[in-house]
């Protein structure tokens, strides 16, 4: 099937929130999803972005029973390792399930690594994933990726909502 | 204890660079360090650095013997949560052994907490290895979530020769 990777635009935040519902529901958690596609907007597409993100278009012929072209996406952004430097974390990577093996999941990844490396010599690309979501595992695994967590035992762990509040109260006074 | 807090400058990266070792042998990985000072200060305090920096600092009188007043750092950036919106992740925590068990681990984190919810974030993310019970017992008595042990999130990475592979056009 023919597919074309492109970088997102600020009009493709609609169907991007579409997909980043989807999977939500693919990942059993649809009530998690706080933001739209405004927020999309404002922080994907300001001075300092907070992300990027590619899209995978397909030809109209082949448009989804709701008539969408917009298929798959990826969304990203840069961070630091103090121990290797310059990363690229890949927050989502989704392609509608009647689109899937044809090589667009892997095309999406791969223009990640390569935008990354070209635009911030990233030496990294880091993602999680559910432990029992053996399909995605799976197809990193094939693509050399190590989980972290197996094989040294690192923890991902989050402060939110109130605690993070409590935590942001205490800080020294300037 | 006296100590202060404040914003880290490119002055500061000889002793980033230097606790980022003692982190990393604490971590008994010492070996994974590539970064270097100079590597700090142009990816900290260029244009658009990675990453921002907060110093915790003691009073001459408390200085160390080998003469080191700056005792502590935290190392931090933006990211994204496609769920919840803007997030802060805390890439490094660290406080000189002798200087531990003063609140200055607490004043350090708290300040990155504060800097995010400034920025509009509602998460602050971070990792912590599953045998530094230490940390994560600090962490947990903070009113954080392990996201690994509840949820079962597993962290991947992709470098070297397989980063290369994948990102041939």
């Amino acid at each position: 099937m023919n597919f074309k990777i492109r970088a997102a635009k600020k009009e493709d935040c609609k169907d991007i929130s579409r997909m980043i519902m989807e999977l939500a529901v693919y990942v059993k958690m649809p009530d998690q999803v706080k933001i739209s596609h405004e927020e999309l907007q404002r922080d994907g597409f300001c001075q300092n972005p907070f992300f990027e993100c590619l899209v995978a278009e397909i030809p109209e012929e082949h448009k989804s029973k709701e008539g969408f072209t917009v298929v798959g996406y990826a969304l990203y952004f840069y961070t630091y390792s103090t121990w290797k430097g310059s990363t690229v974390y890949l927050e989502d990577l989704y392609v509608m399930s009647e689109f899937r093996g044809n090589g667009i999941g892997t095309g999406l990844l791969s223009k990640v690594a390569e935008v990354a490396k070209k635009k911030k010599q990233c030496v990294q690309l880091q993602l999680s994933v559910f432990d029992w979501n053996t399909p995605s595992r799976d197809f990193y695994a094939a693509k050399g990726a190590q989980d972290l967590t197996d094989t040294e035992g690192w923890h991902f762990i989050r402060f939110d909502g109130q605690n993070l509040d409590n935590l942001a109260n205490e800080a020294p006074k300037d | 204890m006296d100590f202060s807090i404040r914003a880290a400058n490119v002055e500061d990266c000889k002793d980033i660079a230097r606790m980022i070792t003692e982190l990393a042998e604490y971590e008994k990985m010492a070996d994974h360090v590539k970064v270097t000072q100079r590597d700090l200060e142009q990816d900290g305090f260029s244009k658009n650095p990675f990453f921002h920096g907060i110093m915790a600092e003691v009073p001459e009188q408390h200085k160390t013997k080998e003469g080191h007043t700056k005792i502590g750092y935290a190392l931090y950036f933006y990211s994204y949560s496609s769920w919840k919106g803007r997030a802060v992740y805390m890439e490094d925590l660290y406080v000189m052994p002798e200087f531990r068990g003063k609140g200055i681990g607490k004043a350090l984190m708290s300040k990155v907490a504060q800097l995010g919810l400034a920025a509009g974030c509602n998460q602050l993310n971070f990792t912590v290895l599953d045998w530094n019970k230490s940390s994560l017992d600090f962490y947990l008595s903070q009113g954080c979530f392990d996201v690994t042990a509840n949820m079962g999130y597993h962290c991947m990475r992709c470098e070297g020769e397989a980063l290369e592979h994948l990102a041939q056009p």
